[in-house]
């Protein structure tokens, strides 16, 4: 009870900084202005409206996540890591915050949505059927982020996943008569493109079941994969962080 | 029981050894000072001990403690550099770092206004901190090491950054807290502080403690003595001069070099016949000084073996007869010579005070 108390204060402490820190104002005005380009102009369709606000909670999610993590990773934070604040509620803090923010504005862009009648069709439970994999993703992209923010990682483990990651997308980029220069090596490639790729279906797979909305009959086994591979990275990360030595940036 | 311990602690970064078997021992209630030069290890030492870095050899124990997370709350931290969350009002901080030290109301906020009226910013409480100064930010930074009442404080280089009226302020404080009974480890790389504040003080150089001495050893008198007095006239710098040639006198200051306790005596009896405020009197050559110089220019330092059989005379039992130091700077002595004949100077003048209400009686 007492680290959940701890926790939430230390929430609160790093949104009213991020506040006042005047680097809100980026989204603040990006959301409008996202709002008055894509949905401002005519009724959207619901596979439309969950596609826009689907990229645009992704973009949304890196730059907050990015910013909170900015914040978190300064010595000031000593200060605040000598107290009752563990690293891992200190870590997830800043997680949670930057997950709240994507969330308020995300319900801020559905209610105006809502209110100003942009989207046909937007009912509550096309809004929740289209919202959880698309939060989902966000809290599974925001956990991603964290991992690889420079507190939690070396530089060398990041450029890692990073390097996984562009295998685990490199079908797309690597086809045609390249792949026939590649010869046995494209088979190497192959297997190694379905290993790593493998966790990202989940998060490819939501992005589709938000758009239709269509869950057919295995689409909840989907969320709870995007709920559990959040988890498993979170985890990672909140391992990772407690093992390091903490040298935040001083610049 | 002891606050702080590492055994053969190693502290590497990129192949780099910050700390190559660092043995420390700081025993609850006291004053401790570890000295060293710039980039010597200090700070990485108290990020070692508040478990913000992992050593690569060596143990630590913190409060009893091998694991960091159990010694969290009970330990205070001012840092080296000003770096607080700006953007909060004193109050505010403070309100905030109390709670993720489970401080709850009403204690939280009687706590946090003592802190404040303790290092005089009740008035400023608020105010941005954006809009403090140095001396006021690291003001705040002891309230806020001591918002939850911790055993021990850890205090890296408290005077650092600061200007002369900044340093004054925060080494008050520090002095005010000698007397609160609290387990301070206090790291600087200046003399004064340390001498001034600290019950012991251990020397680190490259990367192990090179040293230790104890606030007896610092406050030994010297070989020589200087002596301030407030006024000096040409007839009373005669009178000393002529009592030996080891008396020199220039302005307001009079050196005794050698020092004897009786010509040191014979000095103080002069000046008080004279009426002459004595405005200090101390070694003219620092002991502790001396130490660090000879340390870090790796020169052998004798090492003392034990204390003094009294290292506080009292005035019910005044030493004997009280010698100077021997010329080795950290060799154990008997307590300051100067002290002693102070306190004789001062008695006299108390009798002096005391004797027209005698008579009257």
């Amino acid at each position: 009870m007492s680290t959940l108390r701890r926790t939430t204060s230390f929430i609160t402490f790093t949104l009213i900084e991020y506040v006042r820190s005047g680097r809100a104002l980026l989204e603040m005005l990006a959301t409008p202005v996202f709002f008055y380009l894509f949905l401002w102009r005519g009724v959207a369709q619901l596979d439309y409206f969950f596609t826009t606000v689907g990229l645009f909670t992704l973009a949304l999610t890196f730059s907050v996540t990015s910013a909170l993590f900015r914040l978190g990773d300064r010595p000031q934070s000593y200060l605040v890591l000598v107290r009752r604040i563990s690293r891992s509620s200190y870590l997830l803090g800043l997680y949670l915050a930057s997950l709240f923010v994507v969330l308020v504005y995300y319900v801020l862009i559905c209610i105006a949505a809502l209110l100003l009648q942009r989207v046909a069709g937007l009912d509550l439970r096309n809004w929740l059927l289209g919202s959880a994999p698309l939060l989902l993703n966000a809290a599974l992209f925001g956990a991603l982020l964290m991992l690889l923010s420079p507190i939690v990682l070396p530089s060398g483990w990041r450029l890692t996943i990073l390097a996984l990651g562009a295998i685990a997308l490199s079908g797309n980029l690597i086809s045609g008569p390249m792949v026939e220069q590649l010869g046995s090596f494209n088979m190497v490639l192959d297997v190694l493109r379905t290993i790593f790729s493998t966790p990202l279906v989940p998060a490819f797979t939501g992005f589709a079941m938000a758009i239709s909305r269509d869950y057919g009959q295995f689409g909840y086994l989907i969320l709870i994969a995007q709920a559990a591979l959040t988890i498993v990275l979170l985890a990672l990360a909140v391992y990772a962080f407690s093992r390091n030595d903490l040298i935040f940036n001083s610049n | 029981m002891l606050a702080i311990e590492t055994e053969q602690l190693v502290k590497t970064f990129d192949n780099v050894h910050v700390l190559r078997g660092l043995d420390l021992a700081v025993p609850t209630g006291q004053i401790y000072g570890l000295l060293g030069l710039n980039g010597s290890g200090k700070s990485t030492l108290i990020h070692l001990l508040l478990g913000f870095l992992r050593p690569n050899r060596g143990n630590v124990r913190v409060l009893g403690e091998h694991n960091p997370e159990r010694i969290r709350g009970r330990v205070g931290y001012l840092p080296e550099r000003l770096r607080y969350h700006m953007r909060y009002t004193a109050r505010e901080y403070l309100h905030y770092l109390g709670r993720f030290s489970d401080l709850r109301e009403p204690h939280l906020s009687d706590r946090v206004n003592a802190e404040l009226r303790a290092v005089d910013l009740l008035e400023d409480a608020d105010r941005m901190l954006n809009t403090y100064s140095k001396g006021m930010l690291q003001r705040l930074g002891i309230a806020q090491a001591l918002l939850h009442e911790p055993e021990l404080l850890l205090i890296d280089e408290p005077t650092s950054g600061l200007d002369p009226a900044g340093q004054r302020e925060v080494f008050q404080l520090l002095s005010d807290l000698r007397g609160q009974g609290h387990t301070i480890f206090l790291t600087t790389h200046m003399l004064d502080e340390v001498e001034q504040l600290c019950d012991r003080v251990g020397i680190l150089f490259r990367g192990k403690l090179a040293g230790e001495l104890d606030s007896w050893q610092l406050r030994t008198t010297g070989h020589n003595v200087q002596i301030i007095v407030a006024s000096m006239t040409p007839e009373l710098m005669l009178r000393l001069q002529r009592l030996d040639p080891a008396v020199r006198c220039q302005g307001y200051e009079i050196r005794i070099d050698p020092n004897t306790p009786e010509l040191q005596a014979a000095v103080l009896r002069l000046l008080l016949e004279a009426n002459v405020s004595v405005i200090s009197l101390k070694p003219a050559s620092r002991n502790l000084e001396n130490f660090f110089r000879r340390i870090v220019s790796g020169e052998p330092t004798p090492t003392p073996e034990s204390p003094p059989a009294e290292p506080t005379p009292t005035p019910e039992s005044p030493p004997a007869e009280a010698e100077p130091a021997p010329a080795a700077d950290v060799a154990p002595g008997r307590p300051s010579t100067g002290e002693t004949l102070l306190r004789e100077l001062l008695s006299s003048e108390q009798a002096r005070w005391r004797r027209p209400d005698q008579d009257q009686e």
